[in-house]
């Protein structure tokens, strides 16, 4: 460069400006703002379901209303509203007493109020049944079984003092009783269901017969068995054979132990499905003697029934001696027994608290509001789930979690783990990929449709009564098949084993070809496997009486079908994720460990399984919170609006995976949009979502903490 | 395969070394060029490696013979025959893209973890054949052992880290671990750095550290060869003198087979040095004659920085 041109260059490269566009101070307001929205809005939504979900159960005070004509209202006040267009600044009160006739809530115009007065012995009384009712308490008195009735105390304070002596017992006697109805009725009913089934059973396979299926007698039955030893022996023998000599060498003999193993395999299978002991059925006689021994039975549970219900009877009447008598001021009625027994007066067992609202401290109102959550929390609903608790509730969705997460984590690791680290990164690999991804994208209602029609009526009506009666073939093309697909099986491993092309070289035609070929073997026993499975004439399900009674166990909606139909939505989320946490352990921790002379088995599960698990285990906690929230689905396989009995109990099977269960998300909506009485479902609506939220946050933080120790176990300072 | 084996046998001592001065370089150092082997090695030949014959005096414990390596359908190997003696270090050199660390892999078939990987021509490891087709590869690792570019301790304790090979081979008495592990930190002079935290992290050393737990792990098992990837070209010049020491202790009782960049490394560490360009050998023998008295000018050259 000469010394003009330098000159020339040094003139002309005077300094540009910055543009306008370059000052980034807008962008640093702009990005922060847009933080600031999302934190507001979450901070918002918390606040709103913190704040309406936990003031619902504190007992407000109670407000004996005149209005301008001469009318008396007792209530709580629950919503004020200021003036609109249509209507007037008003007020709403919770006015209960539904026995009566009138509407449990109340719009007043504040126009109309003459004067509001919140008198000492006003109380809110909530009852088992028909709601809450508001009155003044006037005596307690106990009708003795010739019909005499003995006051036992009489106006405010008497009364209160004789109530809580007396309430506790008689609440526990109720809680007897209950558990009595549940556990002993509930126990004989069971045993009385059984019997019956058991003779249906027998009467269904009566008439089926000896359907003429292939089956071995006894003396080739054993004779197969000591062709099965045999052959189990011999693949013993040849177990290090071929190891030795060279590649061919090695690979026929890999052919042979696995062909026998396959034989012994389905050898033990055909004895076992077509041994001589099965399709014996039951003879008429039989039958008969079933039929006499299960009536013998029947009448003495029915006997031991009446026995119970007896003891429950002497119980309950005992029981119905105390009653309370709380009067409603305008009207001057009792809170009655029911609507049926109108002019008796309550039962004390009746009463589920008995809240004295307007003469509480402060302590007895905090008192009053928790034993309110502990109710909400540990009892069943009551009143179309506007009362009472939500623990079948809380059960149903903390196991419908829990079996989710089971079921999706084992499957989607094991998925990805094939997909990344055994299938060959190709198209295929692609394609499977995007199709995973795409599985995420699917409405959720698609998977409670796919759940039902393939889970509940075709996979649970097999599980109850086998291949319908029509799809079953021939024993005979059913034994041919299964011949077939043990041969393709043997055919399809050799192919695999030949399509491996020899050390440092690369693939033949003929292993190209081989691999084809293994490919479509592995299709057509597959084809064969789901076609044996499904036609098989050998089963006849599991649960076949009652699906016959017209009352499925698998085969309609329940847990099982619910968490599976749930698993298959959220298996994306644990597929990608592990993935992502396999991909991510490094290059050079696998090269170390091959270099070890580890095999792929001992390298995946060794290093990059447990470099992995924070990773995998953050998927599984996606997959849970995904699947907790999940309801579309759920309302078409298994959640329903009312079902007390709980997928787990302490009978037999104790785990009772076919029952439809109560899950918070379905709840939630049912309060919120299919409750007759929407005005007490509302405060409870939020009160359920507090409580969803608080259980799902719960299940994730206790995930976050097992990956956390995990973490820590697994892996020092990272560098 | 065989010519070449043929040429190295009776070229060794009649390879003309020629030193004409062809042209000035218009980068006006004055360099002299005349670089026949590179020259043909560039117009993609092969030409005979000038072998020195200290190198056939010594007992082979790994033997190369015209061995070709392709990835997919570029050829990284050409045709080298080679001798590994044994109870030395070995230490191959030249400049990147030469082949020196994919030979050094195919030797314990880490290659093979690599798609499209083909192979000609026979390695034999203590005269057993390594690319013979009944050979376990897995168990062929085994009779090695490998250290790598950037040290690559396993996310567990530094006990575990040393004695993985033995884990994986079911070894599960903790009185044998134990052992094995004080032995091999010993042996890789880092037993008094962490013999009070053999339960903590790996990941917690520093990288030299880290390096010399992966050496301890790679001579745990008593491999017949350690191979060295680069195993100083992550690490700071305090950790790489360490290790340099560590290697020429260890070579007292291990064959050393060493990959590396740094000329005065390659000078100080081994006993022998090959020098490779393009995927071929170009010159073998002691690392004192290679380095002082190199039969090509082209060797000359390169270990003194003036080419490469």
């Amino acid at each position: 460069m000469s010394e003009s041109e330098r000159a020339c260059c040094h003139e002309s490269a005077t300094r540009r400006r910055t543009l306008p566009s370059a000052i980034g101070e807008p962008m640093v307001w702009l990005t922060g703002g847009a933080l600031v929205v999302c934190l507001t809005m979450i901070a918002v939504l918390m606040t709103m379901v913190v704040v309406s979900g936990s003031k619902s159960f504190w007992p407000g005070p109670i407000e004996r209303v005149t209005l301008t004509d001469g009318e008396v209202l007792l209530g709580i006040a629950t919503e004020h509203e200021a003036q609109t267009q249509e209507t007037a600044k008003r007020t709403l009160y919770r006015v209960g007493n539904r026995d009566i006739g009138q509407e449990s809530f109340r719009w007043v115009d504040d126009a109309q109020i003459a004067s509001i007065e919140t008198p000492d012995d006003a109380v809110m009384l909530e009852r088992e049944a028909w709601g809450v009712w508001f009155g003044v308490p006037e005596s307690i008195e106990r009708k003795a079984g010739d019909g005499e009735i003995t006051v036992l105390a009489r106006g405010g304070d008497e009364v209160f003092e004789a109530f809580d002596a007396l309430h506790a017992d008689a609440r526990r006697t109720m809680a007897q009783v209950k558990r009595m109805k549940k556990r002993e009725l509930g126990s004989i009913n069971a045993e009385i269901d059984r019997l019956r089934l058991d003779v249906r059973q027998g009467e269904i396979e009566l008439a089926r017969g000896d359907e003429g299926l292939f089956r071995f007698s006894w003396v080739i039955w054993i004779g197969l068995g000591i062709v099965a030893a045999g052959l189990i022996g011999l693949v013993y023998r040849l177990r290090s054979y071929g190891t030795e000599l060279g590649s061919a060498n090695a690979r026929r003999g890999s052919v042979i132990r696995a062909s026998g193993t396959i034989g012994v395999v389905m050898l033990i299978l055909a004895m076992w499905i077509a041994g001589p002991w099965k399709g014996q059925g039951v003879s008429a006689s039989e039958l008969e003697a079933l039929r006499e021994t299960v009536a013998q039975r029947e009448a003495e549970l029915l006997s031991e029934y009446d026995e119970v219900l007896g003891r429950i009877r002497a119980i309950e009447s005992k029981d119905h001696e105390f009653r309370l008598v709380v009067v409603e001021p305008t009207s001057g009625h009792f809170a009655p027994v029911s609507q049926t027994l109108s002019d008796e007066p309550m039962y004390m067992s009746q009463v589920v608290r008995l809240v004295r609202a307007n003469t509480l401290s402060t302590g007895e109102k905090i008192g009053v509001y928790f034993s309110r959550w502990w109710e909400y929390l540990s009892t069943n609903p009551r009143e179309a789930n506007t009362e009472g608790g939500v623990y079948p509730v809380i059960v149903g969705t903390v196991i419908l979690t829990l079996l989710l997460t089971i079921f999706v984590t084992p499957m989607g690791v094991v998925a990805a783990l094939y997909l990344r680290e055994y299938a060959k990164q190709g198209l295929m690999t692609s394609v499977i990929r995007i199709a995973v991804n795409n599985l995420a994208g699917v409405p959720s209602i698609v998977y409670g449709v796919f759940g039902l029609g393939f889970f509940c009526y075709t996979v649970g009506g097999y599980v109850d009564t086998g291949a319908a009666e029509s799809a079953r073939l021939s024993s005979a093309a059913w034994w041919a098949m299964f011949v077939f697909a043990g041969l393709m099986l043997m055919l399809g491993f050799a192919a695999k084993l030949w399509s491996k092309p020899d050390p440092g070289k690369s693939a033949s035609g003929l292993n190209v070809w081989m691999q084809r070929a293994s490919w479509l073997v592995w299709g057509v026993v597959l084809v064969l496997v789901v076609v044996l499975v499904t036609k098989t004439p050998y089963f006849h399900g599991f649960f076949e009486a009652r699906a016959h009674d017209g009352t499925p166990t698998f085969g309609t909606r329940g847990m099982l079908w619910a968490s599976l139909t749930l698993a298959l939505l959220t298996l994306p989320v644990v597929i990608v994720a592990t993935e992502e946490a396999i991909a991510a352990v490094p290059g050079s921790m696998r090269e170390g460990s091959y270099g070890c002379g580890a095999s792929k088995w001992q390298t995946m599960r060794r290093i990059v399984l447990p470099g992995a698990m924070p990773g995998i285990l953050t998927g599984a906690i996606l997959a849970m919170a995904r699947g907790a929230g999940e309801v579309a689905p759920l309302m078409l396989v298994g959640a329903v609006k009312l079902n007390q009995d709980l997928p787990i109990s302490t009978q037999a099977p104790f785990i009772h995976a076919d029952r439809s269960f109560m899950h918070l998300g379905f709840h939630i909506f049912d309060l919120g949009f299919q409750s007759p009485d929407s005005q007490a479902a509302r405060p409870m609506v939020w009160t359920t979502t507090l409580l969803f939220l608080a259980i799902v946050f719960a299940l994730n933080l206790a995930a976050i903490m097992i990956r956390s120790r995990l973490r820590a176990k697994m892996a020092g300072p990272t560098v | 395969m065989t010519s070449s084996v043929q040429s190295m046998e009776s070229e060794t001592s009649n390879q003309p070394v020629v030193r004409s001065v062809a042209y000035q370089s218009n980068h006006g150092a004055g360099q002299v060029e005349d670089y026949q082997v590179i020259e043909a090695i560039r117009r993609g030949e092969t030409p005979n490696p000038t072998v020195h014959p200290e190198v056939f005096d010594a007992q082979a414990v790994i033997d190369i013979q015209g061995f070709n390596l392709w990835y997919s359908e570029s050829q990284a190997i050409h045709d080298v025959t080679m001798r590994v003696p044994r109870g030395a270090v070995t230490a191959l050199i030249g400049p990147s893209g030469c082949g020196k660390s994919t030979l050094l892999r195919s030797i314990n078939r880490m290659n093979d973890l690599v798609e499209g990987v083909r192979v000609e021509g026979a390695i034999a490891l203590n005269d057993s054949p390594i690319y013979a087709p009944s050979v376990d590869v897995i168990s062929l690792r085994k009779r090695l052992g490998m250290v790598f570019q950037k040290p690559n301790p396993f996310p567990m304790s530094i006990f575990e880290n040393v004695v993985y090979p033995l884990r994986i081979d079911g070894e599960k008495r903790k009185s044998v671990l134990e052992e094995a592990c004080e032995k091999s930190l010993r042996a890789a002079a880092i037993w008094d750095e962490v013999k009070d935290r053999l339960k903590k992290s790996a990941l917690g050393l520093s990288g030299g550290q880290q390096q010399r737990i992966c050496i301890a792990r790679a001579i745990v098992a008593d491999p017949e060869v350690l191979l060295l990837d680069e195993p100083c070209s992550a690490l700071d010049p305090v950790a790489t003198l360490k290790i340099e020491e560590l290697i020429s202790e260890i070579s007292e009782r291990y064959t050393v087979l060493i990959v590396t960049h740094n000329m005065q490394q390659a000078a100080r560490v081994s006993d022998y040095t090959a020098f490779m360009y393009l995927g071929r050998l170009v010159e073998y023998g002691p690392t004192a004659k290679l380095f002082q008295t190199p039969s090509l000018i082209e060797t000359e050259h390169y270990v003194s920085g003036r080419f490469g």
